[in-house]
Parts: structure tokens; sequence; C-alpha cells
């Protein structure tokens, strides 16, 4: 946007400079519209191709993995019913996703609330802490984890999974709750007590409205997070408990047929149907922190 | 529970239909008795005692820091006080918690609730007392005519304009018929134009409703315009709290008196009562009457006297006093009359008036003269005069 305003009024600053030229800046802004056009469709393939390839890959007809594909079959597809392991990868996958969203939602309320409100022992070091979370190496997190629950004696479970994405999620809706509430007057929190309200109500009606937008881009943030990670996972899991990014990455190491492409395809559209579903509740607009005032 | 609620429950069907109809409410007589307050160790709220009848409207005028809003906030409950009474209608209330008073209180920032539409948030006041959906939305309706904002009840905050926030934060304020309405800075984050148009209109406003008011402000035209009496602040204290034309005309400290408006601050001995007020003998001869703020100081002593250059007149020196030979007959009469002589140094042209600074034997004293008065030339020698009621006299610090 500020690009092309720039663009735009260095070309004037020319075409005044070239003097009395005025058709020369009109076939420029035509060419610059058809050249902006052709590169914003290259940024859009360069984004969609590998999930245009990996789609089209599942559909082939040959038992190893090729672009474009060779005819179209859904037996990849098919093939994927004869595999429970992946179903229940899924469901693991999914289960501690949605449980890191919940959690990480609720701790992030709570937490943030606390840092933004109160003044506490150790509030300067857990803000910076919740800040500097995303600096650490996911591969560095799982080695601690591992270490950590061999330590504590803790079995692998979908607990631990879950603790361990929280440990990536959490500082994520932390700062977004922070935001909402740095963007909260707490003037009106005052007004609704002076009006009658008590404390219940005065969060119900006025402070949690104004955390919303951030708690649900929160969520999601979390959920995609988890039930993409890999990385954490691949030290927290065991040979009977895989996340479906370790059942997958497992599987290519000793296949390499469609089936991968298959369940990614399957990946790709879940992942479409719940931004379509958060679209049609909230909006995407408040997930991703545009102000609603305006 | 609480006043509100009573008041909302047992309302009679004609003072519903008009909101108006409330005007000489004897509701709302609050009293601060001894209130002081220390902030991040700070104490900015150093005793405060103050006594608003029903249906006033006072302002509390100081810079900011001055401890103000502080007040206001503890009146609100939102602060509780170190020591000190807050009691409404001779109900101590220092302690009860702000849901359970009943005050309107209205913010610089307009503190309304965003994902609210405009009538939601006139109404939440009701919402909260547990009033029923048909009648909140009949009321609301009532206020928003009230205010100004006819239908707009559907809209939503974003969608107005700064005076229309605010207008929908006083309805809101307003529509829980509050034993008080307290108003912090609600103006300040108007332009010019409107924040004078606006707080016309709440004077106005006010006195139809008869809510004893409270208005919070730094701008001292504001207090001027709209209240019955002043209170200005300064560290945590009341300097002066009188009518509007008393804290202008008459300052009782040196605070009051640069704070609100421009002032001439000229250093004297008192010289006795005068049949209007007290005189002053200044740069050892010259005699100028003033008004005592407080007790009258006795003769000899020294004091300092403050007038505003709107109330000083320039008059020039009759010749008889300036010139040597003149006629003997007039000049008795002019050496009696009180003044401060002087010679004219400069005038400044104003637009709608012209200033003009006399060097006199006190220092500079500057006159503001009336629209089409005369104005004297570079150098003449003047008098400069005042009514006894225009100028205070006050102990010198």
């Amino acid at each position: 946007m500020t690009t092309a305003r720039e663009a735009e009024t260095a070309t004037a600053t020319e075409a005044s400079g070239a003097s009395g030229k005025p058709i020369a800046a009109g076939v420029g802004g035509r060419a610059r519209r058809l050249l902006g056009a052709v590169f914003a469709a290259l940024v859009g393939l360069f984004l969609l191709a590998p999930v245009l390839v990996t789609i089209a890959s599942s559909l082939t007809t040959t038992s190893y993995v090729t672009f474009p594909p060779k005819g179209l079959t859904l037996h990849w597809y098919a093939e994927l019913l004869n595999r429970p392991e992946f179903l229940d990868s899924f469901l693991l996958s999914i289960g501690v996703a949605a449980g890191a969203a919940v959690v990480s939602s609720a701790l992030g309320l709570a937490a943030g609330l606390a840092i933004h409100r109160y003044p506490f022992p150790g509030k300067a070091v857990l803000d910076r802490l919740f800040s500097s979370a995303f600096a650490v190496p996911t591969i560095v997190l799982g080695i601690g984890l591992l270490q950590w629950y061999a330590q504590l004696g803790m079995a692998s479970s979908p607990l631990t999974l879950l603790l361990a994405h929280l440990v990536l999620t959490v500082p994520y809706t932390v700062r977004l709750v922070l935001a909402g509430l740095a963007g909260l007057d707490r003037s009106a929190e005052l007004a609704a007590a002076g009006l009658g309200a008590k404390a219940p109500r005065v969060f119900w009606h006025v402070t949690l409205p104004a955390v919303r937008g951030p708690l649900i881009a929160g969520a999601f943030f979390a959920l995609i997070t988890s039930f993409d990670d890999l990385t954490i996972a691949l030290f927290v899991v065991t040979t009977d408990m895989q996340t479906l990014p370790v059942r997958i990455f497992n599987y290519l190491q000793y296949n390499y047929d469609p089936t991968v492409t298959a369940v990614g395809t399957v990946m790709v559209l879940f992942a479409a149907v719940a931004v379509v579903i958060i679209e049609r509740v909230v909006g995407v607009a408040h997930l991703f922190g545009a102000d609603p005032e305006n | 529970m609480t006043a509100g609620t009573d008041t909302v429950g047992t309302e009679s069907a004609p003072t519903e239909a008009d909101p108006a109809a409330r005007a000489g409410s004897t509701r709302g007589r609050l009293v601060l008795k001894g209130i002081h307050k220390s902030l991040g160790g700070k104490e900015v709220v150093r005793g405060i005692d103050l006594t608003m009848e029903p249906g006033e409207f006072l302002t509390l005028l100081g810079p900011s820091g001055c401890g103000k809003s502080t007040t206001l906030n503890m009146v609100a409950g939102h602060l509780l006080p170190d020591s000190g009474a807050v009691e409404v209608d001779g109900r101590d209330i220092t302690r009860l918690p702000a849901n359970r008073r009943s005050m309107g209180m209205v913010f610089q920032s307009y503190a309304l609730f965003p994902h609210m539409t405009v009538a939601e948030n006139i109404a939440f006041g009701l919402r909260m007392r547990k009033v029923g959906a048909a009648r909140r939305s009949r009321r609301a309706a009532e206020f928003l005519e009230l205010v100004g904002l006819d239908g707009m009840g559907e809209r939503y905050p974003r969608q107005l304009s700064g005076g229309q926030r605010q207008r929908t934060a006083l309805a809101r304020a307003l529509i829980v018929e509050p034993d008080l309405l307290l108003l912090d800075e609600p103006f300040s984050n108007l332009d010019a134009q409107l924040r004078v148009r606006l707080r016309e209109e709440v004077g106005a406003l006010q006195r139809r409703v008869g809510t004893t008011t409270i208005l919070v402000t730094h701008d001292q035209d504001e207090a001027l315009a709209v209240s019955d009496r002043i209170a200005v602040m300064a560290e945590g204290a009341i300097h002066q709290l009188d009518v509007p034309e008393t804290v202008y005309l008459r300052p009782a400290t040196d605070f009051v008196a640069q704070f609100v408006g421009e002032v001439n601050v000229l250093d004297g001995t008192a010289a006795g009562a005068a049949a209007d007020g007290h005189r002053c003998r200044i740069g050892g001869t010259h005699l100028v009457t003033a008004t005592p703020v407080g007790t009258a100081p006795g003769d000899g002593e020294s004091v300092r006297l403050y007038v505003r250059p709107e109330a000083v007149r320039v008059r020039a020196l009759p010749e008889a006093v300036s010139g040597k030979g003149g006629p003997a007959t007039t000049s008795a009469p002019a050496a009696a009359e009180p003044g401060l002589p002087g010679t004219v140094e400069a005038t400044r042209f104003l637009g709608t008036r012209v200033r003009c600074v006399v060097a006199t034997a006190a220092g500079r004293v500057e006159a503001t003269l009336p629209f089409g008065a005369e104005v004297p030339g570079l150098g003449e020698e003047v008098i400069c005069a005042w009514q006894a009621q225009h100028a205070s006299l006050t102990a010198r610090p």
C-alpha cells in the first residue's frame, strides 16, 4: 500500500520533471498495475504451490508420489481407511490441539490480566519470559522437555504432550491478551462499576468483550501450532502414541506412496473448514488483530 | 439496596414521562470532611472539607496533579480515603463500594462500552438494576432525546463524533437518577468550539434535571462559565471556594490569582477601613481600595492586592494636578480620589479590546480598556483606579 503510493509519488515527480509529458504517466500507470497484478499472482502461486502439488499428487495412480499425477484415482484415500493408525494419530493431534487452545486461552487470560493489572514479585521476569519464549528453538525445547519429563518420571501421555505444547502456545495468548487489554479503557470498567455492576459483572460485560478477539485469535493460533508441531512432539511421543505430523514423518522414512499426500490433503481440508467456521463465527479480521473500533 | 435502585423502582409515572421533571431536587447533599489521600507515597489530597447543597454545580479547578480527580474518585467510590468521611444526604458512604453508591460519572475518555449500541450503553445502569427490557428501551429513548441524540440508539460508539459520544456518556450517567453527577474533564477531548457548546448544553441540562454536579477541570473559562461555585485547588488543598465572580475578581491567594486568568499584583500597607472596602497605601503615598479576603488586616500591616486588568480604569490625570498653573478649584477633589498614578508605557490592540501598560510607583499595572474607550497616548500621565469590590486584599505571604 505504502510502497505503491510512494512509487506513484515518485512517478509523478519524474513526470513533472520530464515537463509536459503527462501521457507517459498514464501508460506507466497501466503497466505498473499489470506488473502489480502479475507480482501478486506469483506470490499467491508461491504460497499455494506446495499445497496444490500435494493435492494433485494424492490423485496419482502410481504407487509413488509424483507430480504431475499420472492418471486420476481416489485409491489412496480408500487406502487411508485401511490404516487406522492415521485416524488414531489424527484424533490424538486434534484432541491435544483443542486442549492447547482451551487451556492456553484460559491461562493466557489469567496471566495477561495479572501482568496488566496487578503488581506481584517476579512480574517483570514473567513478562519478559513470555516475550522471549518465541526465541527458543523448538528443537532445544524438545530436548529439554525430554530430559525434564525423564527427571520427573513422567511417562509419555497426551497430557505431557499437551504440557509441552502449552510451553509454545501460552506466550502467544498472553501477548495477545495483553495487547487487547492495552486497548481497553480502564475508565469503562469504573463507569460500569459506578452504574451498579459488581466486579464479576464488570468483568463479564466490559473486560471480557475487550479481549474476546485476542482470546479467539490466541485459541486459533494455539490450535494450529499444536496441530502442526513436529519438532517437540518427536521428543515426547512414543511408538504407541504418535501425533499426525510424527506419524507422517515416520511413515515417510520407509514409504513414499501417495497415502501421505492423501493425509496431507485431508489436513488441508480440515484447516480450510476450520478457517471457514471461525470466519463465520467471529470474522477473520478480528482474528488478526484488526481494531474493531475502525 | 441503593438509593438509585429505590428511586428507579418507585418513581411515579409523570417523572418517568419527562426526565426533566426532577428539577428542584432536594437530594444529593454532599459533605466531605477532612479527606486525606496518598497515592504512591505522595500525599495528593491534604484535608478537603466541602459542603454542597442539593442541585448545586460545583467545579474543582486546578492544574494536573492538584488532587481534583483523586477527590472526585473518592466521591465516586473508586478510591478509598486514608482519612476523612464522604457523606451524601447525611449518610456516611466513605467505605461503600462504587457499585452500591448512586453516582453518575462521565469521563474524559468517554468510557463507553464499545461493543454495545448507544441505547445499550445508556440503559446499562438500568440493566444492572434489573429493570425489564421494555422499560429500559423506553427510558433509553427518553434520555437519547434529552441529550439530543434521537434516533441514534442503534449506532455503535465508534460511529459517533466526540461530542455525540460524550452526550451518550452523559445520558448513561443520568438515566440512573444519581445522587450526584460527576464530570471528570468531560470536555477536554473535544475541539475548542464543541467544548464551549457542549459545556453550555451540560450547564443547561444540569439546571433542568437539578442533579447535584461536580465538574473537574483545569480550564478556568469552563469553570467560570458553568459553575455555581468554584473550588480552586493546588497541591491537594482548596485555596478558595466561592462563586465565580468572587474567585475571578477577588482571588484569595497568589495561586488562585495567577491560575484564574491574568492579574496585577500590588504590594502595600493596610490603611484602615473605608465605606466600600479597605484602604491600602501603595508606594508609601497613593491610596487605593480593595476588599479584604477573610479578616481585615490591621493598620500598617503588609498586604498584597490583586486586581484584574479588566477591573482597572485608566483616566487621564487632570490638568490641575499635573500642570503647574491651572485653576485651583478643580484640584482638590481630583487629588482626593483614590488611584495609582503612572505613565503609559505601551498600548496593544487586541481586536476586541486594548491593553494598556502603565508604569507606576508599584511597578507595571496592566489595564484592559473597554471597547470604544479613548486610548491614552504613550508617555501620558494617567491614574489607574478600580472599585473596591473588584480587587482583593490579602495578608502578604
